[in-house]
């Protein structure tokens, strides 16, 4: 994976108020470390680093610092929860060479049998790899695959140079089968029949005793 | 109907419902999901009425997941009664939602499907809401 270099400027004022006037300016506080460094307060620009997080576990490298060590991963995205836009962002110092342990992407190619429903239950598998080649994502084909089929960790094709930290047995995904038309049926009719159900107003009479 | 097997009091203050959502805000685990813009109590019935419009459309294939339940006992006076004398009874239940909760996901469908499934669910839902996917990056 090649590296993405981005412009930092040290941050000099701290606490809300100056992070909402960087965040206004177009800007995004950010903290680097590791490798037991003293942290360093940032901010890069808020469009570029968007940008760069759209690729799993990116590698950037930082500049505009004093010091050697600019080369990190990003370790934490604090994202606005309803707009998307950047808040801050953790970013974790590495060295070349260096295995560092990740979560990448698991995605999904082809169509299932028909009758069968998809259920991804991983979206995310730890991985170790090396900190300048870490693969974008693992892909598992899922083409034709028939209906009570469970995919496990263990199951994934990693890329080279990559080791599984996950447990092996956690489910990746399972084909279960379809609701029959009867099924459905009974599933919206049930609720009608629940509704009638009493108000459920259990212990306030016991609080109530003992007090 | 969504409801509580047992509570510690039947009567309670009303939830707050100021700020932001703390958490779930992000589709956890299915594809697609309903994310809630505003604030409100959302009823057990606004629920089952959502569930229902989205299993309804999906029909056969897909899976739905609520992601709120509605533990919150809300009060009312019977018409024509004269303040005082007491709390009201208790009449229905709420989740109360901050906005950027993710309220409803869906899996197994096309995105179509699901776009148009939720479109009906939020017909039933007290706030407005969007539809989200789920990020590969988070």
């Amino acid at each position: 994976m090649s590296e993405v270099r981005i412009a930092a400027e040290p941050r000099t004022e701290f606490g809300k108020g100056a992070a909402r006037r960087a965040r206004r300016a177009g800007r995004v506080p950010a903290v680097l470390y590791g490798h037991g460094t003293d942290p360093r307060h940032i901010t890069v620009d808020g469009h570029e680093m968007m940008m760069a997080l759209k690729t799993p576990n990116v590698l950037l490298r930082i500049d505009g610092l004093k010091g050697k060590d600019n080369l990190c991963l990003p370790k934490d995205v604090q994202r606005d929860s309803i707009k998307g836009f950047l808040e801050h962002v953790d970013l974790l110092v590495v060295k070349k060479g260096e295995k560092v342990t990740v979560e990448i992407p698991v995605t999904l190619t082809g169509e299932i049998a028909p009758g069968g429903v998809l259920n991804q239950e991983l979206t995310q598998v730890e991985v170790e790899a090396e900190a300048t080649h870490i693969p974008e994502g693992v892909e598992v084909d899922v083409e034709g695959i028939e209906v009570g089929t469970h995919v496990t960790a263990a199951d994934l094709k990693l890329p080279g140079g990559t080791e599984l930290v996950s447990d092996p047995e956690t489910l990746v995904l399972t084909i279960a089968a379809e609701r029959t038309e009867e099924e459905v049926e009974a599933e919206l009719g049930e609720s009608v029949e629940e509704a009638e159900e009493p108000v459920a107003e259990a212990a306030e009479e016991k609080s109530e005793a003992s007090e | 109907m969504l409801i509580p097997r047992k509570v510690k009091y039947r009567k309670q203050h009303h939830p707050d419902l100021s700020g932001r959502a703390k958490g779930g805000t992000k589709v956890n685990f299915g594809e697609y999901g309903i994310q809630a813009l505003e604030a409100a109590y959302v009823t057990n019935r606004q629920i089952e009425a959502a569930r229902i419009a989205m299993t309804r459309h999906i029909r056969r294939g897909g899976k739905v997941w609520i992601n709120i339940f509605p533990d919150r006992p809300m009060t009312k006076k019977p018409a024509e009664t004269r303040m005082g004398s007491g709390k009201g009874s208790p009449e229905w239940w709420v989740a109360p939602v901050k906005p950027g909760r993710v309220m409803f996901e869906l899996s197994g469908v096309a995105e179509p499907v699901a776009k148009e499934a939720m479109r009906r669910a939020m017909h039933k839902l007290p706030m407005k809401c969007k539809f989200v996917k789920r990020e590969v990056w988070e």
